[in-house]
């Protein structure tokens, strides 16, 4: 929990801060009401809704399991990353794409629908206390879990976001982040240099790791472009932590279809992660 | 009938005394279940993770998951795949082997007022004998489950369940090893699961759980690859209800033990056809994955239909199909 003494960055009015800490309460199941549901971007879209328990005892990194109203035979439920929770006005945004039927189906949910929810699920950001320097780095719809992290860091801490996305036209959200990250810690990169630098984003990584040491890097996103996060962490010898994405059922930690393998063995991604050390994950 | 189910109440279970009358109990194979609902081994963990959500002991057996003699790993992602109204599964009986299922998840779960299957697995007879031997040693335990149907590992398993001769003898086998209520589970990847049923009755099982999943497959067209690293797996949901309730109904002709039914289970209306069908307890399986509810929603879905129906003992149903 990082102290009540400092001084925070400016907070998104509209937001309040998630505080860090595992002393929230558990799982549950919650039927959210869609407040408001809309594209951002090209497929890129978010919900937002009112689910006063999830909002009030979610912590960056955590995740809701989310089942679609109206599409009964898709038995299965979602998982997608807490973008931002206020706990005051009892609401959580989520951030997703749309890749498939169901996603599709999600965008077009009206206002007042119901949504069944369970959660906060999940082992969510740990960054060090007294960490000086921290890099976020996102791939995509990987941005989402790095919003609230990027709120619990005071002052005190110099904050610097990586984004990467295909094209300016898929890039999202980087505007909520200047509330929190200030323009020449803001590093944009596009694979067809339609906005920022023209390249992935490990690369504008590895040049960030070579100009100035970092105490805690923090990334999500497509599993290679973590796995090389990792990999250039290592060789700075920075403390990483990735946040996994698997097929997932139960999403409580009984079906064991989400498994990861890392050193201390199969840990399940839903509530033994989705957030790992890089350093255990065997990739 | 309560709509309580897959958007279920999480506090909606009754304790309306003028529902108190009805007799939920039954009894598997000397198996005594306080209700007939119980959940599909795989489904649940081992208790834990649902404990969350609700009180065990509502339920009238817990079956755990599958215990082999050592760890096993299980399969490589991905493991699952979601079909229409159902889902795939390849996860291949992960567990932490028969010593640390004890020493953590049995001693969890003794302490929660409710019966335990336990569910057995091995690659071979001798594995499935090892285990039970072990298992023997452990006073709290009260009836097994014979998985000889898993779809999802190369040896055993299902190899058992599809031949009604290796059937009977891995089942003597154990049946040789235990006095406890033996519980035969059959896959419905058979032509005839009526000649398996009746060998394992034969062999001295004292009750059968049916059905497990059906195997299956699913393709991404545009990689053009299978979904599941194992490249099958097994079908289990809403999806394959029909099947199972057909088996149920057929085995219940052929065999005089009673029997434990399962496939696509979601609501009480589910668990009653079951029944009727000729099942005497039933199991939810991966409802339990949509609604962590699902199985005591189930259990107070049975008591208000007794109720309506002026059932005054659930018994009455198994069979009953006119």
């Amino acid at each position: 929990m990082v102290n009540a003494e400092v001084t925070y960055r400016a907070c998104d009015s509209e937001y309040n801060r998630l505080e860090l800490g595992s002393d929230a309460g558990g799982p549950k199941q919650e039927i959210g009401i869609v407040i408001d549901n809309g594209f951002m971007a090209q497929t890129i879209a978010k919900i937002r809704l009112s689910a006063p328990y999830i909002a009030q005892n979610t912590r960056p990194g955590q995740f809701v399991h989310l089942r679609l109203p109206g599409l009964e035979a898709h038995i299965l439920r979602r998982p997608f990353s807490v973008y931002a929770a206020d706990a005051r006005n009892g609401e959580i945004q989520l951030l997703y794409q749309t890749v498939g039927l169901g996603t599709e189906h999600l965008s077009t949910l009206p206002n007042g629908t119901h949504v069944d929810l369970i959660g906060p699920i999940g082992r969510g950001w740990q960054p060090p206390r007294d960490a000086k320097r921290v890099l976020l780095v996102g791939g995509g719809l990987g941005v989402a879990p790095l919003y609230s992290l990027a709120s619990t860091f005071t002052t005190e801490t110099e904050v610097h976001l990586v984004m990467g996305a295909q094209s300016a036209d898929r890039l999202i959200c980087w505007k909520p982040f200047s509330t929190y990250i200030t323009e020449p810690c803001l590093h944009i990169t596009t694979d067809d240099g339609s906005a920022g630098q023209h390249c992935f984003t490990t690369k504008a990584v590895k040049d960030l790791l070579e100009i100035g040491a970092f105490d805690y890097i923090a990334t999500c996103g497509p599993e290679p472009m973590q796995k090389s996060v990792a990999a250039l962490a290592a060789e700075h010898q920075t403390f990483c932590e990735v946040s996994l994405e698997r097929r997932m059922a139960c999403g409580i930690g009984a079906c064991l279809s989400c498994v990861v393998n890392t050193t201390s063995g199969l840990q399940r991604a839903c509530v033994d992660g989705p957030v790992f050390n890089a350093q255990e994950v065997i990739w | 009938m309560s709509k309580r189910g897959l958007l279920g109440d999480p506090t909606g279970h009754s304790d309306d005394h003028s529902l108190g009358s009805v007799d939920l109990s039954v009894n598997l194979g000397g198996l005594q279940m306080r209700n007939p609902v119980t959940v599909a081994s795989g489904t649940f963990g081992n208790g834990k993770q649902y404990a969350e959500f609700f009180s065990l002991d509502r339920l009238g057996a817990i079956t755990t998951k599958g215990v082999s003699l050592e760890p096993w790993i299980g399969n490589d992602n991905p493991r699952i795949a979601e079909t229409a109204s159902g889902m795939l599964n390849s996860i291949g009986l992960q567990n932490p082997g028969v010593e640390t299922f004890i020493s953590e998840d049995l001693s969890w779960l003794t302490n929660q007022d409710v019966p335990v299957i336990v569910n057995v697995s091995g690659h071979s007879a001798s594995e499935y004998l090892a285990v039970i031997e072990r298992l023997e040693a452990v006073e709290t335990i009260a009836a097994y489950e014979l998985n000889i149907s898993c779809p999802n590992i190369d040896c055993g398993g299902m190899s058992f369940g599809t031949d009604h001769q290796a059937a009977f003898s891995v089942t003597q086998l154990c049946r040789q090893k235990t006095g406890r209520p033996l519980i035969v589970k059959l896959t419905p990847n058979v032509t005839d699961i009526g000649e398996i049923a009746k060998a394992v009755e034969a062999a001295g099982a004292n009750a059968i759980s049916l059905i497990n999943t059906v195997l299956g497959m699913a393709i991404d067209s545009r990689r053009r690859k299978p979904v599941l690293a194992r490249k099958v797996g097994g079908l289990s949901g809403p999806a394959i209800k029909p099947i199972a309730l057909r088996m149920v109904y057929e085995v219940h002709q052929q065999v005089q033990i009673p029997l434990l039914g399962m496939g696509g289970i979601c609501s009480a209306e589910d668990a009653i056809e079951f029944m009727l069908a000729g099942a005497t307890a039933v199991a939810i399986g991966t409802a339990n994955f949509t609604n962590p509810y699902s199985a005591p929603a189930v259990v107070d879905g049975l008591r208000e239909y007794c109720a309506e129906q002026g059932i005054s003992r659930i018994t009455e149903l198994t069979g009953a199909l006119q």
